[in-house]
């Protein structure tokens, strides 16, 4: 758990971040979201003490981050950056072996750490272990970034606009993954991002920020639902709402479900199960249709998604 | 289809030209008469002359047909022609002194020299080209030395004024060598130990980065001659004060002021590319090392140090030869080295004794110029794929 309780940064003159409070559940994902220099990266830094906070207090699992030892405090926060951070000198190996090294694990313990992590963010060990970054495209480099933070399991995780420098498509991909991963480790993450779809796909909750205050803590439907002010609205946009709203939740948390699943109809068009209720919606409107067959990996049907649902689910 | 070589082309054209229409060599009857000057054909005879005449027309048709392989025949040709320049002098020699001139010495002209640079400079070309290894370029530079070298201690070129120079003053030779070394490898040592400190300070307090810098460049504008003679009066007076100085050999002339000049010299390009160096490592790869969990130390020798280190070492090798260049003025303030050996050429009007000087110095300068631009390509390489090619010495 992570919590902030009137924290501050001041840069001479300039305050930064001004008196915000802030808890981060254990096991949350929480997204700090909002334009170039609203004190986001701050507030980020200030977890880690990169950037020491001049005025309040941070607490680490209850504890004081002033009072534990700055390396010890460091090295159990995982940290991924923009731009991925990566010494161009190491090999992607000795990369995300660096914690486990500065830890003190056993060299074979370290080694078969790398090729867990590499396996589970799909770079094959053999063929990437011994590559140099320059010799990866960004989102592999991106992937070994994530890697390297989460490389000797800390309980919490610290995420500097990772996905930034990403085209749309890596920047997806790497998405899914982050939230793949996060089902099945439960990090307590501080995610720092500029893109609000982003942060409405990854959060559990978002804090929304500007010039060094937080507008709005809440849950992504919540911040979808009761913009909390005219700023927070036009974050999220007026106009696409109800698409972002309809981003958020999965198609098969909606449907009717039959009482058997079923052979699904080969031709006929469909959706996912894990599909959200906007690629739905999308389909409908492309195919003018009034309702879809919903169907699983394995081509069962499991139920249908209508389009009165739909509309009373994202209402 | 190839494109001719036009830098071949030109440098084969010109060094045919040179070859032809300068003098190649010169015979004096002693060391203090003017000598009387060759010019290739009487000098070689058709033999020699049509031997290299034709292996530069080699090169030269080679560069302007566009045949594949063409470089081979080019660097084979210049190979060839730098091994047989010694042996076609040393034919020469043999001619034109034998009886006739007991005392006689020979001296290459200005068609050797020019001959010699631009066969060189065909060589790298020619290296360029074909992509050679470090092997390939190591292979060509042995046969070429190793032809000179058998040149000399078979005494084929006994006859040549410079070595004539050199049978006179062996020892004093060795030690010029000794000494030359020891003052510029001292100097640079000495600049890089007092550097690393000043870079630390600098990117620590910016404050002290405008007063260093001016320093050090301030030093740098003060011509070497007048540094070398404005130490003698200030350490003369420290030495003949304490006599603890004394015993350690430092005066008014000798080592000591050379080596104070040496190294206020050499602190310029050395904290200059030291601070570039550490500087130029991007600033969120440091703060991505130490948001890791990385202390200072470790930040400063794993990461920052490491990735700095091809132009610390760019830094050293312009150092090492800039001083080496210097360490010859040094012999004005008496503290030897190959610099003895121009000067007392330059009094004595011997010019081949100031080529004794200056040729050496020439070739630590290369030395040191190979070495280094090998170690930093090595510890680029060390440093991944990403080490930037554009700041590695081509």
């Amino acid at each position: 758990m992570i919590e902030l309780t009137n924290a501050s940064r001041l840069f001479g003159e300039v305050t930064a971040v001004d008196r915000i409070s802030l808890t981060v559940e254990t096991g949350e994902t929480c997204v700090l979201v909002g334009s170039s220099g609203c004190g986001k990266s701050t507030t980020l830094r200030m977890i880690n003490r990169l950037l020491p906070h001049s005025a309040g207090d941070i607490r680490v699992d209850g504890q004081d981050i002033r009072e534990v030892d700055l390396q010890q405090l460091r090295l159990n926060m995982g940290y991924a950056i923009q731009g991925t951070g990566l010494f161009p000198h190491w090999t992607v190996a000795r990369n995300i072996a660096l914690v486990p090294q500065l830890q003190g694990w056993e060299r074979a313990r370290v080694e078969a750490r790398v090729t867990e992590l590499l396996d589970m963010l799909g770079l094959s060990p053999t063929e990437y272990a011994d590559k140099y970054p320059a010799q990866l495209s960004g989102g592999q480099a991106q992937r070994v970034g994530v890697a390297r933070a989460l490389a000797a399991d800390p309980n919490i995780l610290l995420m500097d606009e990772p996905f930034g420098a990403l085209d749309a498509i890596t920047r997806e991909n790497l998405q899914n993954e982050m939230l793949r991963i996060q089902r099945r480790l439960r990090k307590t993450t501080v995610f720092v991002t500029h893109d609000i779809d982003e942060a409405l796909r990854l959060a559990d909750r978002i804090a929304v920020m500007d010039q060094g205050r937080i507008l709005q803590h809440d849950t992504p439907d919540a911040i979808l639902r009761q913009p909390a002010s005219a700023f927070v609205e036009s974050l999220v946009g007026s106009q696409d709402r109800g698409l972002k709203l309809a981003a958020l939740q999965s198609v098969a948390e909606v449907m009717q479900r039959h009482p058997q699943p079923r052979q699904a109809v080969p031709e006929k068009v469909s959706v996912g199960a894990q599909d959200s209720l906007r690629q739905a919606l999308s389909v409908m409107l492309w195919q003018q249709l009034s309702e879809l067959p919903v169907v699983d990996d394995q081509g069962l049907e499991l139920g249908v998604l209508t389009r009165e649902r739909l509309w009373r689910e994202t209402a | 289809m190839l494109a001719p070589n036009r830098v071949i082309l030109v440098l084969g054209a010109i060094a045919l030209l040179l070859f032809c229409s300068l003098d190649f060599g010169t015979i004096q009857p002693n060391r203090i008469v003017e000598g009387t000057p060759y010019g290739a054909l009487d000098a070689l005879e058709w033999g020699g002359f049509a031997l290299v005449t034709l292996l530069l027309a080699v090169t030269l048709v080679a560069a302007v047909l566009a045949l594949p392989g063409r470089y081979w025949a080019i660097l084979v040709s210049v190979v060839l022609l730098l091994m047989a320049l010694p042996w076609l002098f040393s034919g020469f020699l043999d001619d034109q002194l034998g009886e006739r001139y007991p005392y006689g010495r020979g001296g290459f002209a200005a068609g050797f020299w020019s001959l010699l640079f631009l066969l060189a400079l065909m060589l790298v070309e020619g290296l360029r080209q074909v992509g050679a290894s470090a092997w390939l370029r190591l292979t060509a530079g042995v046969l070429v030395l190793l032809s000179w070298w058998r040149a000399l201690e078979v005494e084929a070129l006994a006859g040549l004024s410079l070595v004539m120079e050199f049978q006179t003053r062996p020892d004093q030779f060795q030690q010029a060598l000794l000494d030359h070394l020891a003052l510029t490898l001292g100097a640079v040592m000495v600049s890089l130990l007092l550097a690393v400190p000043l870079v630390l300070v600098m990117i620590r307090r910016v404050r002290w980065q405008r007063p260093v810098f001016a320093l050090v460049s301030f030093l740098q504008t003060v011509p070497s001659l007048a540094l070398f003679g404005l130490l003698i009066a200030p350490l003369s007076v420290l030495s003949a004060n304490f006599p603890l100085l004394q015993q350690l050999g430092i005066r008014g002339i000798g080592w000591a002021p050379a080596m104070i000049a040496l190294v206020a010299y050499s602190l310029l390009p050395m904290v200059r590319n030291l601070f570039v160096a550490l500087t130029e490592v991007p600033a969120d790869l440091l703060e991505a090392a130490e948001g890791m969990g990385m202390n200072r130390r470790q930040v400063f020798l794993r990461v920052q140090l490491p990735l700095a280190l091809p132009v610390v070492i760019e830094g050293v090798r312009m150092t090492t030869i800039q001083a080496t260049g210097l360490t010859a003025v040094a012999a004005l303030v008496g503290a030897g080295g190959f610099g003895t050996f121009i000067f007392q050429g330059l009094g004595q009007a011997a010019m081949d004794l100031v080529l004794l000087g200056a040729l050496p110095t020439v070739a630590l300068a290369l030395a040191a110029d190979t070495l280094f631009t090998a170690l930093a390509r090595l510890s680029a390489r060390l440093n991944g794929a990403t080490a930037q090619p554009s700041l590695i010495y081509e």
